[in-house]
């Protein structure tokens, strides 16, 4: 039984403005996206740190802007609420205020938590050369904590709407293109261009990516909305490769295998633009239909799409022709032998028949479980109205 | 079966100590050398973990630098052709002639500290080996575990109740109340995750404990040793490899001046008489070497070696000896006696040697743990005069072993220092293009040493500091005639 407890000023409404802290949940991912991709071509490029680089100050700002924007939100909906406020609410532990705002403030905490547990590790283990550590994990979930809580606050506010405003649906799109962009991050070990030729690449993709095509296809109700979220990826990307060479950098560690005069780019984004378009087009006719039969055809349309566009092109990838400013593939850090297969522009045991098919198969069970799990969470985040 | 007791206590002792590469219980550097005109006294400390940042201070012997830059690089290979950009050292306020930095070493292995000097005098190169290894990991400090605990209980309730919220609340339009059902869920919402976030902790533990576990298998551990004594009185040594990061190779050493081994042999525990003696390899891992007439006693062995790399490795062991009588003395054997350390007084400055010759240590006022000294002897002769007949020993003034009482520590020190002299030649083949390469089987002039043997002072020093507080002995070998000297000298370190 549903009784209404407060004056109801806020049901379904008109399009608004943005407000302020949605905002500033959207810095907080542009910047940890920012920084995250500037301080792995940092290591790239000069190797020593410290804990005040302005790219780690770049990661960190997203939780401080996600903790004291966030905070200040659920202080004022508790003890000072508007009307609005106090009716578009979540309650936890007596706290009140958007269910966003909780968690982007949870992944605050968890990335401010993660600082001096990361500063410990260093001192006891030596600075960790692998992204994947504990506490580094932490700043993960601290980050996908604030992404997360930046998505529910413009889908509480889209959500509320009679018609979809085109501003919110757009930064909706960017913050899922931001979130493409660190997901791919963290799969970047994975993902290498040298990698490419080998089932292991596309099994990470297939383990998580296409949950954020099907979530935001749901969530979004815009017709080409995973399209759109992967040129976010690839434009900013694609930035990274532009911009970031244009300062000088050289490296202050050894052993340095590389003379390296400048900052390191990532390598070209994974073309998941192509699958994206392909999944676009498929769940316009069909996206509503029984979900695990979407599903099933989702995640071999996913990969097979993926593969066709992504094999030849991590070929040319290999090529000199790869070799200028836009796919930056002449780009190597510091601390790449000569005899590397980077340096040397070979793929890393490349597989062929059984291997790769066997691979690609598991790829496919994958993504069509990824799609499954994010048609149903994008069902959940579209009815998400506080 | 006393003796055998005490063989497993020493070796207990022994594998106890922690290892350091090049000598045990002493991972800090002490070098002295010349950087073009200008001579320096450096001391680097290496990371206790790989990778970790070291700390470089440097005392300028010679008036006149204004800068000294300092850069990291690999000893051998194509990483040592390609030095990262300097750092520059920082001069003391308060002293001029005293510069300190710091350097990340990022993997463990043979490095070198390249010292590029700048002054009055104009410019200068010099470079220091530096073995690198993670040497252990740290404790959290119960402050920072406690408030790293706090916040993660704070996380984990934190996060159960969002996910009650997300349950109850969020999908309800403004101004509506949760209905009991929504409650209902609310309620298993939080309790799986509540669940999941325990259970998430438990994996987390298991994975940091998992990551410990891997860093730890990382940490240095010298190649083992097996000694026993053989028909004829050969003492065989067969090395072992242990499970650490490189895999252990027996097949590439080469000589550190002259000699593939070098081995103290020293009776324990009043450390009472020393050798210092040369096996030969006879086959991968297996040194052997007749042994000289030797009392009898629980013997610690110490064996230098250096691999192609340029990494230095001290290789422990004992063996419980009968008396021998083997073969006389030969080469650049050699052996000494002195009173056994319990009875010896820490303030004697003078050893009388067994042919009336003398050995004075120049002894400082104080002995400060981890403080840099200079550790100065004079050869004197029967009446009391700098010997005149000094001579070369393996190309050096001397040579010196500081051994702690407990077994902790040893050290096999040059007048250039700490460090390996094969690996000093290597870096030292780097600094002067023109130079050739060195060649593990070619003779070349080693940095500290004296080529020439014509009016050789009586006195030599070796650049060191005491890892650790305890009482100490230090044993002396310098040359003069045919006779090769050992004196014994005590040391109380605060």
């Amino acid at each position: 039984m549903a009784t209404a407890t407060f004056d109801s000023p806020v049901t379904t409404r008109e399009p608004t403005s943005i407000p302020w802290y949605v905002w500033c949940a959207a810095l907080a991912v542009t910047s940890v996206t920012i920084g995250a991709h500037w301080d792995v071509s940092w290591h790239r490029s000069i190797g020593r740190d410290t804990f005040w680089t302005s790219a780690h100050m770049a990661i960190y700002l997203c939780g401080v802007l996600a903790g004291i924007s966030c905070g200040y939100l659920i202080m004022r909906s508790t003890f000072a609420p508007t009307a609005e406020m106090a009716a578009s609410s979540v309650r936890v532990f007596g706290f009140r205020g958007p269910l966003g705002a909780f968690i982007a403030a949870w992944g605050g905490i968890a990335m401010l938590t993660s600082a001096p547990f990361d500063n410990w590790w260093h001192n006891a283990y030596g600075l960790d050369v692998k992204i994947i550590s504990p506490p580094h994990t932490l700043l993960m979930l601290g980050i996908f904590g604030v992404e997360i809580g930046a998505l529910l606050l413009i889908l509480a506010h889209l959500n509320r709407e009679t018609a979809p405003s085109p501003s919110l649906q757009w930064l909706l799109m960017y913050i899922f293109g931001l979130m493409l962009v660190l997901t791919m991050f963290f799969r970047m070990e994975y993902t290498w261009d040298v990698m490419l030729h080998r089932a292991g690449a596309y099994i990470s993709i297939a383990l998580g990516v296409p949950l954020y095509y099907a979530a935001m296809w749901k969530a979004s109700r815009h017709r080409w909305s995973c399209t759109l979220m992967c040129a976010f990826y690839t434009v900013a990307i694609i930035g990274f490769i532009l911009i970031l060479p244009l300062f000088p950098a050289s490296p202050k560690l050894g052993p340095v295998f590389q003379p390296v005069t400048q900052f390191i780019p990532p390598k070209f984004p994974i073309l998941l633009i192509v699958p994206a378009i392909a999944l676009d087009l498929l769940w316009r006719r069909y996206g509503e239909s029984n979900k695990l039969l979407v599903s099933l055809v989702s995640g071999p349309l996913f990969v097979l799409t993926l593969v066709a566009a992504e094999w030849p092109f991590a070929s040319f990838l290999m090529t000199n022709a790869a070799k200028n400013r836009f796919f930056g593939a002449g780009y190597l850090d510091y601390g790449t032998p000569s005899f590397s297969f980077d340096a040397t522009r070979h793929f890393v045991d490349p597989q062929h028949g059984l291997a790769l098919w066997t691979g690609l198969g598991e790829a496919m069970l994958f993504a069509a479980i990824s799609v499954w799990l994010g048609l149903l969470l994008g069902d959940w985040m579209r009815k998400v109205q506080r | 079966m006393m003796r055998t007791r005490i063989s497993f206590l020493l070796c207990a002792i022994l594998c106890l100590a922690s290892p350091s590469w090049a000598h045990v219980g002493s991972p800090d550097v002490y070098a002295e050398g010349n950087a073009g005109p200008y001579k320096l006294s450096v001391v680097i400390r290496p990371p206790l973990v790989i990778p970790g940042v070291a700390e470089v201070d440097v005392r300028v012997l010679t008036p006149g630098v204004s800068a000294i830059n300092i850069a990291p690089l690999a000893l051998v290979g194509e990483a040592s052709k390609h030095p990262p950009t300097a750092d520059a050292m920082k001069i003391a306020t308060s002293d001029p002639n005293y510069f300190t930095g710091q350097l990340w070493i990022m993997a463990p292995g043979s490095w070198q500290i390249r010292f590029t000097v700048d002054g009055d005098q104009g410019h200068g190169v010099w470079s220091v080996p530096l073995p690198a290894a993670a040497m252990g990991t740290r404790q959290m400090q119960r402050g920072m575990g406690v408030f790293l605990a706090i916040l993660g209980v704070i996380l984990v309730i934190g996060m159960t109740g969002i996910v009650g919220a997300a349950a109850r609340d969020a999908q309800l339009a403004p101004g509506e109340s949760a209905p009991p059902k929504r409650r209902r869920s609310a309620a298993i919402a939080m309790s799986v995750a509540f669940a999941l976030l325990v259970a998430g902790v438990i994996l987390g533990n298991w994975w940091w404990k998992t990551e410990a576990a891997d860093y730890s298998s990382q940490v240095y551990k010298p190649l083992a040793m097996d000694a026993t004594l053989t028909s004829g009185n050969r003492l065989d040594l067969k090395l072992k490899g242990p499970t650490w990061l490189f895999r252990s190779r027996f097949d590439d050493f080469i000589p550190d001046h002259n000699h593939l081994m070098h081995l103290y042999m020293i009776r324990w525990p009043q450390m009472d008489v020393v050798f210092h003696l040369h096996p030969d390899l006879i086959a991968s891992g297996e040194f052997q070497l007749a042994l000289p007439s030797v009392p009898a006693g629980d013997y610690h062995l110490y064996a230098d070696v250096v691999h192609a790399s340029g990494f230095p490795e001290t290789m422990v062991s004992t063996i419980d000896l009968g008396a021998i009588s083997g073969r006389a003395l030969a080469g650049d054997d050699a052996e000494g006696q002195g009173v056994p350390v319990s009875n010896a007084s820490a303030d004697a400055t003078n050893f009388t040697l067994s042919d009336g010759y003398s050995m004075v240590w120049n002894k400082p006022p104080a002995l400060v743990a981890r403080q840099p000294i200079d550790f100065s002897f004079v050869l004197l002769d029967r009446a009391g005069r700098p010997a005149p007949d000094t001579q070369l020993y393996m190309g050096m003034l001397g040579h010196a072993a500081f051994v702690k009482d407990d077994g902790t520590v040893f050290a096999h020190i040059h007048p250039s220092g700490t460090v390996a002299m094969a690996a000093l030649m290597m870096a030292e083949s780097q600094n002067n293009p023109t130079s050739k390469q060195p060649s593990a089987s070619t003779p070349m002039e080693m940095p500290g040493m004296v080529m020439s043997s014509d009016h050789l002072p009586s006195s030599v020093s070796f650049p060191f500091g005491f890892p650790t507080p305890g009482r100490y002995r230090i044993f002396v070998q310098m040359k003069h005639g045919t006779t090769i000297e050992t004196g014994i000298f005590d040391a109380t370190v605060s």
